[in-house]
């Protein structure tokens, strides 16, 4: 069969890493260890199959490498002993035994690891045959995306690069397959240069879908990641109940709210702050109907250390700084959970480099995290004073943009208008926003309203999730309270915005580092929301409309005092340059920790970058397209002026055997198709009686003398050239 | 076709035809095709169409000797081959050389005799020798053979079969006059038929250089391809039952190089294949018989195929 060049080295590689893949989730999911054993033992098969061993030695040198293994990892003893080897081999017996039993929980680690070798060879075997007799491999590679993308939804296997790998390996041998597959059908003889032509565009390919799949943003999964659900039905914690049960926690799509949630106790993260605070991850400020969605993007970056542009509290409200320390369970979590009030992000473990951008999205005011183990927060605890809060009454252009103050009060069109009607019964009688706020909020503790997670109503196709709720079931639990409420703030002009994240969660331990602290654990339990009303000079106040919780927040009432009266200027942070806090003998000892994190934020900056730019990116990708796009469409008007100049300065009579088929192309384009069974002097003809010369018959018989009788009389292309000069001017549209 | 400058020999000859033949210019033109390519004609056609009266003409232009021989049911081998007969004077048998002895032959309505007799003419069109009493006897060179046969009459035939068609180079069809030629052909026959005046224009020592000739008429790798693919899709055409075997292939070459050397060119031209191609190889095919049912010809099929084939426009890549 094939050779044993450098291509099908680059194929056994490429059969190598994408069998390498089936490997790599095996040592997390499953307690195997010593799994680089078969990585060796694969290389090894690619290597001696590569080489094309008589399959005698094949079989011998694999033979040998899979009993020294399995006797290094069970017996003891020198392997040239021999005596494990009658214990192996009566184990191998036994087990085979058990086999036909089926009584699989008896076989007996050497004997799995057995099993595992053999299946490895025979894989081995198949990639060999797919990639070098078959040259097909594509159903393998989607078997192996198959395999990670199911592995990466239903087990903690994390297969974001184990995807791109396989991508790209997998496109790069079905591409060199195709290549070989079209020579061997079409019996060419292929050149370095042919394959050169062939491989270049491919690896151009391959890169650039690579690149457009990382870089493009990704929707959010519309179904919540299946994991923790799986693992509680594992641990007997699963109770169904509705047609629509959804977990409790956190999740990123909100487009429909309603139905039941069943409970879920798995540990988030764990805080130590001075008290029980509520965790913001995210807001959201546009009512659908049916539930929120965020109404743009406005992703910006900021680095450790730096004000975090985020809008809570102005500097006109009074404030004491805090900090809290927050300890994921899961350091994939994506995002970082933070307290209203928050001023910065410091003290990131694993270490950042300096310059980290995290990204931020200013609307849904969500940070995202580089899988950090533990970080700190400073935030401020606002100190509100009630008579600055009762200071607004009404919108004005002064305090508030109209853009900002249209977007935060903005409602579906098709709202019931009961809505507004109770709201402003409720609100009769109270003239400032903040009073009209807290009267709502104080609605929603009567005894009509009651708080539940089972018998949760999930709105029809008609029906809107605040009308349901405010009207005919009044049962629910916090995104009804907060929504309602959020909505119907609205419809009386003041702007709110719905905000999600955790609730306080529960005590833990006191912490042992600092005295005034307490460690809190929040589960997914905690998951919650709320909502957050604009005033001008004091921010987003948060409210609390939900039954039974209870959102600390100071608010003075007794004084006179006025804090101060800046007008609203919207923050922007200075980004500062964070303090260098290495010392330089830490530095020697994290060098080669550092090199690797070096790469990470490499990845990471890319990432960012990307991430940033991925609007401009394809904007201008958009607008290179057009413009290629264009210079195709009138290519008529100047490639033969390229052509004409590159012609101009050839000797060789040769030429014309590309010039000729450049003006067969040329022609066609023009519109002068020829047909497949055309015979050149038939088509001259019919190209001369179109621009009434003799021009392309001359240069036909010339091309015909070299084409069908391999000669060309010497210097004969100065001739041709005027003629074919000629020809080629005729094309120019 | 584009007219192209005639080889000066052969136009005379072309002319000397059309002195007595009136039209019917690709007929002769084809004729010698076959002549120079040293294979052999069968016309299919009605008579008096003017058959004999060119193949005589072609002979007297190659100061030929011509033979003619009608073929009926009761014709035996040894009248087309020749015999030997005791002669008493000499006391031995002496070899009396049959009509096939000639130089240029007219077997006239071939499908009228038996098997035979046909396979008689058809082995010594092919093996160039006849053997009589077990003695081979040379044709003579160079020896051309024009066989008709009438498509109309079947009654009391005896079709060629296949594998001998196989042996005549091209068919081709005669066809009636044009209008106006057949007015002539009147004007002429009642003045003294020309055919005794026509004077040779070269002799057969002449013939036989210009037959080595059109073996060096090159064929590059490209027409080699472009006649193979051609002659392939004969034998993959959904209407063929049998398509056209190598020695078909052969034929168009030969051919081919034979029309390029009338022509004048020293080159085959993928024009000259695709007009030869159906005289070429639309005896060679056996249709499906539902496709006969459905009304299509040979010559129909093997147009198809020259629609379909790509004509190569560039060098083979090595």
């Amino acid at each position: 069969m094939r050779k044993r060049d450098f291509p099908a080295l680059l194929l056994y590689v490429l059969g190598f890493l994408l069998l390498w893949e089936w490997l790599r989730p095996i040592e997390q999911l499953t307690n195997t260890d010593n799994i680089e054993i078969f990585i060796i033992f694969l290389l090894l098969s690619f290597t001696l199959s590569y080489f094309k061993l008589k399959w005698i030695w094949q079989f011998a040198a694999k033979s040998i490498y899979i009993l020294l293994f399995i006797q290094r990892l069970y017996y003891e003893g020198s392997f040239f002993q021999f005596s494990w080897l009658k214990s192996f081999i009566t184990d191998l017996v036994h087990n085979v035994g058990w086999m036909f039993a089926r009584d699989w929980n008896a076989l007996s680690y050497e004997f799995r690891s057995f099993l595992f070798f053999i299946l490895l060879w025979i894989m081995g075997y198949l990639i060999d045959y797919w990639l070098l007799r078959q040259q097909q491999i594509f159903l393998f590679f989607f078997m192996t995306l198959v395999y990670i993308t199911v592995l990466d939804t239903f087990t903690d296997y994390d297969a974001k690069m184990a995807v791109v790998r396989t991508v790209i390996a997998g496109f790069a041998a079905i591409g060199m397959l195709s290549y070989y597959r079209i020579i061997f059908r079409e019996k060419v003889n292929s050149s370095p240069a042919f394959l050169k032509k062939w491989m270049a565009p491919l690896a151009g390919m391959i890169a650039f879908s690579v690149l457009l799949g990382v870089v493009s943003p990704k929707a959010a999964p519309v179904w919540p990641d299946p994991v923790p659900y799986l693992k509680a039905v594992k641990e007997g914690e699963s109770k169904s109940s509705g047609k629509r049960v959804s977990r409790i926690g956190f999740g990123a799509n909100d487009d429909r709210l309603g139905g039941p949630f069943i409970g879920d106790n798995n540990t988030v993260f764990k805080a130590m702050a001075t008290g029980k605070i509520y965790w913001k991850v995210e807001t959201k400020d546009l009512y659908t109907g049916k539930g929120w969605v965020s109404s743009g993007l406005t992703p910006i970056s900021f680095k450790e250390g730096d004000l975090v542009p985020v809008y809570s509290i102005p500097n006109g409200v009074e404030r004491s700084l805090e900090t809290a320390k927050i300890i994921p369970a899961d350091t994939h979590h994506p995002l970082i959970v933070y307290p209203a009030g928050i001023v910065r992000i410091q003290g990131i473990k694993p270490n950042l480099p300096e310059s980290t951008m995290f990204p931020i999205d200013t609307t849904t005011e969500k940070i995202e995290s580089f899988r950090a183990s533990e970080y700190s927060i400073e935030y401020g605890i606002p100190r509100y004073k009630v008579e600055d809060l009762r200071k607004t009454t009404g919108f004005q252009r002064s305090e508030m943009g109209q853009e900002f103050y249209q977007k935060y009060t903005k409602l579906p069109e098709n709202l019931p208008s009961r809505i507004k009607q109770l709201t402003e019964e409720i609100t009769a009688g109270e003239k400032n926003w903040f009073d009209q706020a807290k009267a709502v909020e104080r609605y929603f503790g009567q005894s009509e309203y009651s708080y539940d997670q089972k018998n949760v109503a999930l709105p029809g196709e008609n029906d809107d999730y605040v009308d349901q709720f405010l009207f005919e079931t009044k049962r629910g639990y916090c995104d009804n309270f907060s929504t309602s409420m959020a909505v119907m703030l609205r419809t009386i002009g003041i702007p709110t915005r719905w905000v999600k994240g955790f609730t306080g969660g529960d005590f833990l331990e006191y912490s042992k580092e600092a005295d005034n602290k307490t460690v809190y654990n929040i589960t997914n339990n905690h998951a919650h929301s709320w909502v957050e009303v604009f005033l001008p000079n004091q921010g987003w106040v948060p409210f609390e409309p939900t039954k039974g919780f209870v959102n600390d927040i100071r608010i003075d009432y007794g004084t006179n005092e006025s804090s101060s009266n800046r007008q609203y200027a919207p923050p922007a942070p200075a980004l500062k340059k964070p303090k260098k806090e290495t010392s330089d003998d830490t530095k020697q000892t994290k060098k080669a920790e550092e090199k690797k994190v070096d790469l990470d934020m490499l990845w990471l900056k890319t990432k960012l970058f990307f991430k940033t730019n991925w609007t401009w990116m394809v904007l201008s990708m958009a607008g290179l397209i057009a413009f290629i796009a264009i210079l195709y469409r009138i290519r008529g008007r100047w490639f033969p002026y390229i052509l004409l100049l590159r012609y101009r300065f050839k000797q060789q009579d040769e030429t014309i055997a590309t010039a000729y088929l450049i003006l067969l192309g040329q022609l066609d384009r023009y519109g002068l198709k020829r047909k497949e069974n055309q015979t050149l002097r038939n088509y001259a003809q019919y190209i001369d009686s179109f621009f009434s010369t003799k021009e392309m018959t001359r240069l036909t018989n010339q091309y015909e003398q070299y084409l069908y009788h391999q000669r060309l009389p010497k210097g004969s292309w100065q001739g041709n050239r005027k003629l074919w000069e000629n020809l080629i001017k005729k094309t120019i549209a | 076709m584009v007219k192209e400058q005639i080889n000066q020999t052969i136009d005379k000859i072309l002319a000397n035809i059309e002195k007595v033949m009136i039209g019917k210019r690709d007929v002769a033109e084809l004729s010698l095709v076959a002549l120079l390519a040293e294979g052999h004609v069968l016309l299919e056609d009605v008579p008096g169409v003017g058959k004999t009266m060119m193949v005589r003409a072609l002979a007297k232009s190659v100061n030929a000797n011509f033979r003619r021989i009608q073929f009926t049911p009761d014709l035996l081998p040894s009248d087309v081959t020749g015999v030997s007969i005791y002669n008493p004077k000499e006391m031995d048998f002496e070899f009396r050389p049959g009509p096939l002895m000639g130089n240029i032959i007219l077997a006239d309505e071939i499908n009228r005799t038996s098997p035979k007799t046909q396979s008689a003419l058809l082995e010594g069109m092919e093996e160039a020798s006849v053997t009589i009493d077990g003695v081979t006897h040379k044709l003579q060179k160079p020896f051309f053979v024009m066989a008709t046969q009438n498509p109309i009459e079947y009654e009391g035939t005896y079709p060629l079969p296949e594998a001998q068609l196989d042996r005549f180079l091209l068919k081709m069809k005669m066809g009636y006059p044009e209008h106006h030629e057949e007015i002539e052909v009147l004007d002429r026959a009642q003045r003294v038929p020309p055919i005794e005046e026509l004077n040779p224009v070269i002799d057969l020592e002449g013939l036989r250089i210009l037959q080595n000739q059109i073996k060096d008429v090159f064929v590059d790798d490209t027409m080699k391809r472009y006649i193979v693919d051609i002659v392939n899709q004969t034998r993959v055409h959904g209407s063929v039952y049998l398509g056209a075997s190598p020695r078909g292939s052969i034929a168009l070459m030969k051919a081919a190089q034979g029309y390029a050397f009338m022509y004048d060119r020293d080159y085959v031209l993928p024009d000259d294949i695709q007009y030869l191609a159906p005289f070429v190889l639309s005896h060679r095919l056996i249709l499906k018989s539902q496709a006969k049912f459905e009304g299509i010809t040979a010559e129909e099929v093997v147009d198809q195929i020259i629609a379909r084939v790509p004509v190569p426009v560039q060098r083979l890549v090595k």
